[in-house]
């Protein structure tokens, strides 16, 4: 009771244990602060790769499987499974506008299933916006201008049909999307947000030619595939020209900056994953057998007795679950449904130990791993230099008890016990920190609240932009926090404390009353 | 009331009895002995005071009695120290035992007051009675402890100051609140320690006032330490402590013998404290 009653007017009339407090205070606030930023740079990550790619995915990569929409159809009729597209991944070279070169990831979608299974109608940047986003305080935006609104409806639809009309013929092609920093003709603004460039070139005369250059209205590339059989072997290279009928901003810059979505059809037809036929070689007749046209009477060389279909194939399965499953329960489903779908196909799919079927996490493990790994790393320094608050703490401790000597003689000498005497002390470091935890909790959930504000006003008054959206393609600073984390966070706060009064309390516990009582 | 001690000692029957008691101190390796076999004996209700220079052990001894620190063992052939209170050898008692000793059987009032700076004049009181009862017990007792501190502090003329803390108050002042303090839980024996050695004669007489009126009402057992002559005299019993031994034995010699004619001696008691 005596304990309760000396830490509460401790607590209130000595500095030192501000001090204290104080400190955990700062390093509560800063951990705190520390792991919502970084924990939410990678959720944000994680949602961004999920997006793009769903929960899980059945590949065989470069030669690709058949009877992909069979499999399609039977993963969807499972109750946790929401969607499922096929896709064809590879990859390419493009020409740009501007005559580089590049390669380029490649994806052969069919829009409906592919928006289903990764949100990908989110992700077309050139779309008409009602209001303009929170950083662009010089409203630059182009799709807020009301004026855009018509021609950004149609840049954003004909994303959606992935073609575009020819504005020569005015026929309708089939269209690709580009990441939006694939081209380089897109500038990043300090806000976040995309402006399109009218670029320059030299000509032969010496001159330079402004190049008139949007990629949704007028832009196309040249894409060349290399194809392989389905034996895997290569053939030659196939080119086409293709429109951009829009442009994707996914969040990820290696996505952003080096991917094409293409119509799938179009991608199978070129890489000649489409359904195919050929004469069956162990059919009866022959190439050079004959038989009599009906209509002349003539001899002509015999039509094919037997032919093979060979179907189309895809490399890719991708698969989202529905809401509440977790991606390795999307894989086990995708297992099961795949093993006895190869069954019913031997021979014509690859066997079910060899494909690959894993979730979004394992396909980005290694990006995700560093990102774990940085968020960890800055935790455990942040965490080396605020376990020095257990010192600071020890220290001042040890100086109050000190000068509190003669208080813990006259404790003693009316009745206290050695164990009573500790917990004064230790109680007093837990209420300590239990305050000052508390408040730096409160101050951490503040800042972090109000992160992208205090940045914007540090980038204003002081010139300091830490967080750029040019550099990192986040547009805000993640400003979550978690309960748990400020959960643990506290806890270790309260912690730090006590183990700082620890040996303060030890020392004051063992104190010689007599002596304690003399002390000057 | 000699012949009461003599009687006492005799029958075995004495309240508090130090037998054979040896201290000694380190001056970092230098051991200093203190007391050198002191032996004491005091009666229930009896008012006994030490009597010595500086340096002659009286608060070494008070503090042994009370349970502040624990005497040399036994060594040399010597016998086995001894400090029986009430039937029991605290010299031989566990930490828990002395804890509870100096809680619930003894009180101790200092020379500098020792007042706790935080806490205010009740406060400081009623913490005594805390640490007794422990959190559940002083919850369970807190009215009636409170209610108690209120009526100590009222009868040493402290009833407007409960609110204060110890720095708004007179040397006087904060000594009658060590005595309440040290009354709080109705100890069997006060532990005086020169209880007037920081104050003038007047305020000094006013506080022996204080101790012995309370002890006329309640026949509290007294052991009081000074060096002051006069503030002896006012004692039952006088027991005079030179370099760590006891002057004649264990049993001194009643007050009143060579009485001084001056200082707080009974010619300045202005309550008129029994002096027998």
């Amino acid at each position: 009771m005596y304990q309760a009653l000396l830490t509460r007017r401790y607590l209130t009339s000595k500095l030192m244990p501000l001090l204290a407090m104080a400190a955990v205070l700062l390093s509560v606030a800063t951990i705190l602060i520390t792991w919502s930023v970084m924990g939410g740079f990678l959720n944000t990550l994680l949602n961004s790769g999920r997006t793009l790619i769903g929960d899980a995915y059945i590949a065989w990569p470069n030669v690709g499987f058949a009877h992909y929409e069979e499999l399609s159809d039977r993963l969807e009729e499972h109750p946790r499974i929401e969607a499922a597209a096929p896709v064809i991944e590879t990859y390419g070279m493009v020409r740009l506008p501007d005559d580089r070169v590049e390669l380029i990831q490649v994806s052969g979608v069919d829009v409906e299933s592919y928006t289903r299974v990764t949100g990908f109608g989110d992700t077309l940047w050139w779309k008409p916006l009602d209001k303009p986003a929170r950083k662009d305080k010089q409203r630059r935006d182009l799709r807020v201008a009301p004026d855009n609104r018509p021609i950004l409806q149609r840049f954003l639809d004909q994303g959606m049909a992935m073609e575009r009309p020819d504005p020569e013929t005015g026929l309708v092609l089939p269209a690709g999307i580009l990441g939006i920093e694939v081209t380089g003709l897109n500038y990043r603004t300090a806000g976040g947000i995309y402006l399109p460039l009218n670029p320059t070139r030299n000509t032969p005369t010496g001159d330079f030619e402004s190049l008139e250059m949007f990629m949704p209205r007028n832009g196309s590339i040249s894409l060349t595939l290399l194809s392989l059989d389905s034996t895997g072997k290569p053939t030659d290279p196939v080119s086409r020209v293709m429109p951009i009928s829009n442009e994707f901003q996914s969040g990820i810059y290696e996505v952003d900056s080096k991917t094409l979505i293409a119509p799938r059809d179009v991608i199978q037809k070129m890489l000649r994953m489409d359904e195919a036929r050929r004469i069956d070689p162990d059919a009866a007749g022959g190439a050079f057998d004959y038989e009599v046209d009906p209509d002349t009477g003539q001899l002509r060389p015999a039509a094919p007795k037997a032919e093979i279909v060979d179907p189309a194939r895809v490399t890719t399965l991708l698969i989202r679950g529905v809401p509440g499953s977790t991606p390795e329960e999307i894989r086990e489903i995708a297992e099961e449904i795949y093993e006895a779908f190869a069954t019913r196909h031997a021979g014509e799919v690859p066997d079910p130990f060899a494909i690959q079927i894993a979730t979004w996490e394992d396909r980005n493990r290694t990006m995700i791993a560093a990102v774990k790994k940085e968020t960890a790393l800055v935790l455990v320094i942040f965490g080396i230099i605020c376990f020095t608050t257990v010192f600071l703490v020890l220290a001042i401790f040890w100086s109050m008890i000190s000068e509190k000597t003669r208080d813990i003689g006259i404790l003693r000498a009316l009745g206290a016990s050695t164990a009573g005497v500790a917990w004064l002390w230790l109680r007093y470091g837990a209420a300590i920190g239990v305050v000052g935890a508390t408040l730096g909790v409160v101050t951490g959930w503040l800042i972090v609240h109000n992160i992208n504000g205090i940045h914007d006003w540090m980038g204003e008054t002081f010139g300091l932009v830490i967080w750029d959206p040019r550099v990192y393609y986040f547009v805000e600073i993640p400003r979550e926090v978690e309960p748990v984390k400020a959960a643990i966070v506290f806890t270790a706060g309260v912690m730090t404390c006590v183990l700082g009064a620890f040996i303060p309390a030890l020392r004051s516990a063992r104190m010689d009353p007599v002596k304690s009582l003399r002390f000057e | 009331m000699m012949a009461q001690a003599d009687q006492a000692e005799e029958s075995g029957t004495a309240f508090l009895r130090v037998e054979h008691l040896h201290k000694t101190y380190k001056l970092g390796r230098v051991p200093v002995p203190v007391l050198h076999g002191v032996e004491l004996s005091v009666n229930k209700g009896e008012c006994v005071a030490i009597l010595g220079a500086s340096g002659s052990g009286k608060s070494t001894l008070l503090h042994l009695c009370g349970g502040l620190d624990r005497p040399d063992r036994a060594r040399n052939g010597n016998p086995r120290p001894s400090i029986v209170f009430d039937g029991k050898d605290i010299a031989r008692a566990g930490k828990r035992e002395l804890d509870r000793y100096r809680s619930h059987d003894v009180g101790f009032v200092f020379q500098f007051y020792h007042l706790l700076p935080e806490l205010t004049v009740l406060e400081n009181v009623t913490v005594g009675a805390m640490i007794r009862y422990g959190r559940f017990g002083y919850m369970a007792k807190r009215g009636e402890c409170n209610e108690r501190a209120r009526a100590l502090l009222e009868s040493f003329g402290l009833g407007h100051r409960l609110k204060h803390r110890s720095s708004q108050l007179s040397g006087g002042e904060r000594q009658r609140v060590a005595i309440a303090r040290a009354l709080i839980n109705d100890p069997e024996m006060l532990l005086a320690d020169e209880p007037t050695g920081n104050l003038d004669r007047n305020t000094g007489g006013a506080i022996l006032d204080a101790i012995f009126e309370h002890r006329e009402r309640t026949g509290l057992t007294v052991l009081m330490v000074t060096h002051d002559e006069a503030i002896a005299e006012r004692a039952d019993r006088v027991v005079r402590l030179v370099d760590g031994r006891v002057e004649g034995g264990g049993s001194g010699v009643p007050s009143g013998v060579d009485r001084p004619e001056s200082g707080i001696g009974a010619g300045q008691s202005a309550s008129g404290a029994p002096v027998r």
